[in-house]
């Protein structure tokens, strides 16, 4: 249907542009690497912070992705052609939200063997690691297709874009630290079902809105 | 803090906190008065050039 | 959808924008010297308590200028009347200022009350999530040049970010819950009542002044953008060389 259109056109696009996929992860882990001279080597506070800084890095290299994510649509006014199919905006938007969910997800879940070697944090909980990255880049991808698609016709593009994006997802920054940090250092009191509800309850909200907003955005 | 819980002294935060306020309530209300008239004085300007071009 | 047709603005001086503002202020200075002299001083926290008959009416401001915006963001998207993004302009540029204010507020508050300038206080963090949010929505205006885009999608910049505070909060709350326990004050007891109620009211009037001032700014810019092109000089009408003469 139009939703799997749209969404194949966008992963397309992406495996198409995969190079960029593997600079953006480097871009990630070098992040992490430079993260860890901010503390020292120190072992145990690397150990406790780690989860902090592997989504900080993933949430620097989603600025990337989502910047990128307008690109080809900029190129040959793309978008007013896309606009002139009988498509909703709403299947547009969850077409490209999704296919930058998926690449935003695969980074995050690369960057956890980074995080491991460089900060010992390793976890025996993999699956609810993974459930974690799903959720925070859920709530990442959401708003930051939303913005990219405002900020990349406009000037000073890739400013604009962290700028408004940021303040948006500090939520989702918490809850996904709070619960990676659970996961890596034990959860005695089982709490990080409730970081996890939260995380649900952002991306539904912003998931939904996003694509009631969306059409405005690209309107003519 | 002394030791009953009370606070003592402190005035110096209250009038900082008052001055900042009073400064930063003034200032801006200056900045939009002037940013206000300079926006009128300029149409004012275009209008009358305008004006002097058809006649 | 948006008619490019420019607000009408009204003409001569904005009178009740002074108005409103001059009165507030003078609520202000009545409320504020109640309550720097005349209060008595609080049980626990001393003279410093009094900080909160400043602190406590911006915060309500603050967040009611935020609030406006929204009414105006959803305002301008149902309705399409170019008056409505002048607003929305004004409250948020005077919503992010009453927020940074109250932001140093609080941080002078915290310091002899905790001992520490900042301390990730829920109300506090989310108001300064609050000023970085929308000082980016009021970045992206400054960026967009065609009025039309930067109309629609401030409004919709405006709409996430509001529909994001109470979760921000939230979020912050449950955070810091599992670290301190620091209490800000929740109760004000009656005698500390008509100081707070004078400066609010205060603020509010001076607020609303400074909104209607900054929107009538917000139109004559519009004005200038969206009207009809001011007409040129004769002389540039005529093409070069066309002299008319076919000798």
């Amino acid at each position: 249907m139009h939703l799997a259109a749209a969404l194949h056109k966008d992963v397309l696009l992406q495996w198409r542009g995969r190079a960029q996929v593997v600079a953006i992860f480097v871009f990630g882990a070098t992040s992490l690497l430079l993260f860890s001279f901010a503390i020292g080597p120190d072992s145990a506070a690397l150990r406790q912070h780690a989860a902090g800084f592997i989504w900080l890095a993933l949430l620097l290299s989603s600025t990337l992705t989502l910047a990128d994510s307008f690109h080809s649509e900029m190129e040959e006014r793309a978008l007013e052609g896309l606009l002139l199919l009988p498509v909703s905006p709403g299947a547009l938007y969850y077409g490209k939200a999704l296919a930058n969910w998926a690449q935003l997800s695969f980074l995050g879940i690369c960057l956890v063997p980074v995080m491991v070697v460089l900060y010992d944090a390793f976890t025996t909980r993999f699956l609810g690691l993974v459930g974690i990255i799903l959720l925070g880049s859920a709530g990442l991808s959401a708003p930051g297709t939303l913005y990219a698609a405002m900020t990349s016709q406009a000037r000073a593009k890739q400013t604009l874009l962290p700028l408004l994006l940021f303040p948006i997802v500090v939520p989702v920054l918490l809850a996904s630290v709070k619960a990676t940090s659970l996961l890596i250092l034990g959860d005695p009191m089982g709490q990080i079902r409730s970081w996890a509800l939260l995380l649900v309850s952002f991306d539904l909200i912003c998931w939904s809105l996003s694509g009631l907003l969306f059409g405005r955005v690209v309107e003519d | 803090m002394s030791g009953t819980g009370v606070i003592e002294g402190g005035w110096e935060f209250v009038v900082a906190a008052y001055a900042v306020s009073a400064i930063i309530l003034i200032g801006y209300a200056v900045s939009i008065n002037i940013r206000y008239r300079a926006e009128r004085a300029r149409r004012k300007r275009e209008a009358e050039r305008a004006a002097e071009g058809i006649a | 959808m948006a008619d490019a047709k420019a607000p009408p603005v009204e003409r001569g001086a904005p009178a009740i924008a002074y108005a409103l503002a001059g009165l507030g202020a003078l609520l202000l200075l009545w409320g504020s010297y109640w309550g720097l002299m005349l209060a008595p001083k609080e049980a626990y926290m001393g003279d410093v308590q009094r900080i909160m008959y400043i602190h406590v009416p911006t915060a309500w401001n603050a967040m009611l200028a935020l609030t406006f915006a929204f009414g105006c963001a959803l305002a301008f998207l149902l309705r399409g009347d170019w008056k409505w993004d002048a607003r929305l302009e004004a409250a948020m540029e005077v919503g992010v200022t009453l927020s940074l204010l109250l932001c140093m507020q609080g941080s002078i508050w915290a310091k002899p009350t905790w001992g520490v300038w900042w301390d990730w206080d829920p109300r506090l963090t989310t108001t300064a999530v609050m000023v970085f949010a929308f000082s980016g929505i009021l970045a992206l205006r400054r960026f967009v040049d065609d009025p039309v885009k930067r109309a629609v999608w401030s409004s919709v910049a405006a709409i996430v970010a509001y529909v994001d505070v109470p979760i921000v909060y939230f979020s912050v709350k449950w955070w810091n819950s599992l670290h301190q326990m620091q209490s800000t004050p929740q109760t004000v007891s009656s005698a500390f009542h008509w100081p707070l109620r004078i400066n609010a009211f205060g603020i509010l009037f001076l607020m609303f002044g400074l909104i209607s001032l900054r929107a009538r700014l917000a139109t004559l810019r519009l004005q200038s953008e969206l009207g009809p092109p001011s007409p040129k000089p004769v002389a540039q009408y005529v093409p070069a060389g066309a002299t008319g003469d076919t000798r």
